[in-house]
């Protein structure tokens, strides 16, 4: 918890899908900031092709009265997240600030967390990850590369949050809101991502979570998300 | 617009520079190691730079830190500390980019450090296009390269073709100050997004010079008509923006978009409602609409009589039918731009047609009838160029195969030809002389005779005149990183050649722009040197300018026609519309992993992309998703699998264009098909570009099972797979 703000924050997205277009920015930037292993034409096609932040697709309709929603799927970040009490050695657990989190040094590669995920972001490192020279050049040093056998997921950019976090301990203030921009929320060409504290009731990403066209993504479950989806308009 | 704090920005040192991991700051963060956050201490500086992945010059930042460099030299593992590159974001006080970017501009680092770039001047050893070559040095290239030029000019300087990619910057006036000074004419363009229809139909219509800009942003309706705005069309980034700022950007007021495309676009995706036009009648849509404005009482009273009367004698009904629309469809769409009160009509051709100048020109004009021009939220004209020598430029479309029938020389700067237009390659295989300047060996370059590779755009200084702005502008890149390899910029290898030849050439650095910049306006600072530091440091120089709307319609109303098509409908029962794709462009994203496993938008595909079609064709042939399909044409065969998408038009089929690269790199080579190598070679008459819509395809199903690899693929999509 941070010393200079009173309560601990809650971190949370708002996702406007009347602005979101699908262009995919927020997948290239999740890869350049998190080190995603690079997947192969082989690798893919096995399923483990790695993207925290995917667009899924919605068709509905038939032509020529057809639409398709484009939905960015990530982590949700879940309250009541099914990942976490099966994990036999707490490598993913729910911090202080809500955040859902992984221990990589703690995962012993079971998968019972991606299992258990309803909305499939858990991507499990069959391989060591390989990136040829001089690619890795590239690396976020800030982001751990996570080896074999180890399970990773969207940690809302938790690298980021804690620079701001300590930016702003060290000029003695609380963060501003919009201080803290995972790295999908800051490429969104179409501002279709918010990313705040939903413990302050003034921040953009708490209104926007109180709007009317506000849902969360399969809530039914009882999973609690932190990820709040504003439908299109007409 | 909400604009980041830019305090991360520090200035920028000309040269490599060495960040350190022991600042002040990395001093205090002492160990807080909580397990889920591994923050490391590093030292982070941001640099601003400019996007030259595609011509809409993005103003970026990039994110550099010490890393460690690891070669081999001799039989020892070396290991150097380096400033890298880690990460690029959209520039915050940039006009066009405005603090974001999309997939393109964030993998350009991977062209950085892609393991397969050339790394040194490379000389051909094996046969025209087999892409084989031996390492030369740089003195004893630069002799070829020079003997080569001379003996193109003394035979006929007009016979050298150079093509370049479609930018107005430094480098484009660099080429075209070293073609000037060899009696050659202008560089031009491969004829792939370059927008070359766009431009001639904003002269002709109205007398405009460069791209108009759409104030979408402020419009409550719009209407675009073959511009895939979010797509690959122009300048994705800004008109992203814009789109967003329409939807949700202006509480209690949510403006409409209508798009029209034969495919289902990224564009048609957002819209609200999408008109499946066939293939070619956009020009009919356009008419068709302009002449229920004139005749419904929906125009402007005080239109130009020529141009209403043009609308008015429109032969609606044939219209209806090439557009392929229902008749009520159109009159709703006349309907809602009239009544709407800030309506717009974007024109654009996606995909060119041979129709399509003709097409972009009656879109254009249906703003004239909305009385548009230079109020808010309608379309302005573009800002005038900062600086005019990069403006005047740029280089163009022209008829690519013609003017290589006759090569003496062909030079290639980030051009790519034989994707472009697969025909070129027999044309490049009999050419006297090719020199390229690529950073890879790509399908072009491996006809090179020599390659004398160019920096990663990322180690080179530049200074890019945006395509569409709302300032006038002047974005900078400055090197901050040391080239890794032994390349030289390419504006610096015309000069060192021009030196050579016994030409003098004089090459702009950024700083030299700015100062021009400097000179050419009133502003606050004192002094020209001061400017261009502060230019530097913040990527460029973007101010408010004034702009006279005034268009000068002087045109007439093209007439209503079909668009040509190779191939008869007996035969070939299908229009085939390849289509540049968000992730690779024109195809010259391919060679980037990012991209190449960025699920496709449409397919979710990953590492290759389908043929789509529609599910009624679809079930005709017997196709389900990843069957492979071989597609005929009249000019060629390929083979792909086939994605059956539900939202394609029956009897249209589509495919992005990106895979089938003969060579680009590890990534690229040789992974699919190109859908190019099967287009029609057919031209727009007026401008040379190529029309790659205008081909009609048969399909045939091939017996075996390919693997189309979705991302988001079976368990997302019920309703498609229960059908």
């Amino acid at each position: 918890m941070d010393q200079q703000d009173t309560k601990p924050h809650r971190w949370g997205m708002a996702i406007d899908l009347d602005r979101c277009t699908g262009c995919e920015a927020c997948v290239a930037a999740c890869h350049a900031e998190n080190n995603l292993p690079l997947s192969t034409p082989d690798s893919a096609a096995k399923g483990r092709a790695f993207h925290w932040i995917r667009i899924d697709r919605y068709y509905e309709g038939a032509f020529p009265d057809i639409k398709v929603k484009f939905m960015p799927v990530l982590c949700q970040q879940c309250d009541e997240a099914p990942c976490e009490p099966v994990c036999p050695v707490y490598a993913t657990y729910h911090n202080a600030e809500g955040l859902n989190v992984q221990v990589y040094n703690r995962c012993v590669g079971t998968r019972y967390c991606a299992n258990n995920c309803p909305y499939s972001v858990r991507f499990f490192n069959w391989f060591e990850p390989v990136w040829p020279e001089p690619l890795t050049l590239q690396l976020n040093p800030d982001v751990f590369v996570r080896p074999v056998g180890v399970m990773e997921k969207c940690t809302f950019c938790s690298q980021r949050i804690k620079r701001a976090e300590l930016e702003a301990k060290q000029e003695s203030r609380s963060l501003r809101d919009g201080e803290v921009q995972p790295a999908c929320v800051q490429s969104c060409p179409a501002e279709a991502m918010v990313f705040g504290d939903l413990n302050d009731p003034a921040s953009r990403v708490s209104r926007l979570a109180q709007s009317g066209r506000a849902t969360r993504f399969m809530e039914d479950l009882g999973t609690q998300p932190k990820v709040f989806y504003l439908k299109r308009g007409e | 617009m909400e604009r980041r704090s830019f305090f991360k920005i520090i200035g920028t040192a000309s040269g490599g520079m060495l960040t350190g991991a022991c600042g002040n700051k990395a001093r205090q963060i002492i160990p807080l190691l909580v397990p889920e956050r591994e923050i490391i201490t590093g030292a982070e500086e941001w640099h601003p730079s400019v996007c030259r992945e595609c011509g809409a010059g993005c103003g970026t930042i990039v994110r550099v830190m010490e890393a460690e460099r690891k070669t081999r030299q001799g039989n020892e593992n070396v290991r150097e500390r380096i400033a890298a590159i880690k990460k690029i974001e959209g520039n915050p006080l940039d006009p066009v980019s405005g603090g974001r970017l999309c997939a393109r501009g964030q993998a350009a680092v991977q062209a950085l450090y892609h393991p397969d770039r050339i790394r040194g001047p490379l000389k051909r050893v094996g046969a025209r296009g087999e892409g084989r070559f031996e390492p030369v040095t740089w003195d004893s290239a630069l002799e070829i390269a020079a003997s080569a030029v001379k003996k193109a000019v003394d035979k006929d300087p007009a016979r050298i073709v150079f093509l370049t990619r479609p930018e107005a910057s430094n480098r484009s006036a660099a080429v075209a100050s070293f073609l000037r000074a060899l009696g050659a004419p202008p560089a031009s363009t491969t004829g792939l997004c370059d927008f070359e229809i766009e431009r001639q139909a904003a002269e002709v219509v109205f007398g405009w010079r460069g791209l108009p800009v759409y104030e979408i942003q402020d419009a409550d309706y719009v209407l675009s008509l073959g511009a895939d705005f979010l797509g690959g069309w122009v300048s994705p980034v800004f008109y992203a923006r814009r789109f967003g700022h329409m939807r949700r950007g202006r509480p209690g007021r949510r403006g409409q978009l209508t798009h029209a495309e034969s495919r289902f676009s990224i564009t048609g995706s957002s819209a609200d409602r999408w008109l499946p036009v066939r293939p070619g009648g956009e020009l009919a849509l356009a008419l068709a609409v302009g002449y229920v404005l004139v005749t419904g009482n929906l125009a402007l009273a005080n239109v130009a009589a020529g141009l209403r009367n043009g609308f008015a004698s429109v032969d609606f009904e044939r219209a209806v039918k090439i557009s392929g629309l229902p008749a009520e469809q159109l009159r709703q769409v006349a309907r809602d731009l009239g009544r709407s009160e800030s309506p717009v009509v974007m024109a654009g051709a996606s995909v060119v047609q041979s129709n399509s100048l003709d097409a972009v020109i009656a879109a254009s004009a249906l703003n004239l009838l909305l009385g548009r021009i230079g109020s808010k939220g309608g379309v302005i004209p573009p800002v005038e160029a900062s600086i005019a020598e990069f403006a005047d430029s740029r280089a163009h479309t022209v008829n690519l195969l013609r003017r290589l029938e006759s090569a003496e020389l062909v030079m290639l700067d980030s051009a790519n030809p034989v994707y472009a237009q697969p025909a070129s390659a027999k044309l490049l295989a009999r050419a006297p002389a090719i020199v390229s300047f690529s950073a890879f060996i790509d399908d072009s370059s491996a006809y090179a005779d020599l390659i004398l590779p160019d920096h990663a755009s990322l180690e080179s200084a530049a200074v890019v005149v945006p395509d569409v702005t709302p300032d006038r502008a002047l974005t900078g890149a400055q090197p901050f990183v040391h080239p890794l390899y032994d390349t030289r910029a390419t504006e610096q290898v015309l000069a060192e050649l021009s030196k050579i030849l016994g030409r003098a050439l004089k090459i702009d650095t950024p700083e030299d722009a700015f100062r021009k910049l400097f000179a050419g306006n009133k502003s606050d600072w004192s002094d020209a040197g001061e400017f261009a530091k502060y230019c530097n440091r913040q990527g460029g120089w973007w101010t408010e300018s004034s702009r006279s709307a005034h268009a000068s319609p002087r045109f007439e109303l093209p007439q209503l026609r079909e668009a040509e098509f190779q191939g008869g409908a007996a035969e070939f029962p299908l229009n085939f519309v390849p289509y540049p794709a968000l992730q690779f462009g024109d195809g010259s994203g391919a060679h980037l992993p990012w991209l190449q496993e960025l699920p496709d938008p449409a397919s979710s595909a990953m590492w290759g992309l389908p043929v789509e079609i529609d599910p009624k064709t679809a079930s005709r042939i017997g196709l389900k998703n990843g069957q492979m399909v071989r597609m005929i044409s009249p000019s060629g065969q390929i083979e792909a699998p086939a994605y059956v998408h539900p939202a394609a038009i029956p009897g249209v089929v589509s495919m992005a264009i990106g895979q089938g690269h003969t060579h680009y790199g590890r990534y690229a080579s040789e992974q699919g098909a190109n859908p190019l190598t099967i287009a029609a070679p057919l031209t727009d008459p007026q401008t040379g570009a190529f029309a790659f819509g205008a081909t009609r395809v048969r399909i045939e199903k091939l017996s075996q099972q390919d693997r189309l690899v979705q991302f988001s693929a079976v368990d997302r999509e019920p309703e498609l797979h229960r059908r």
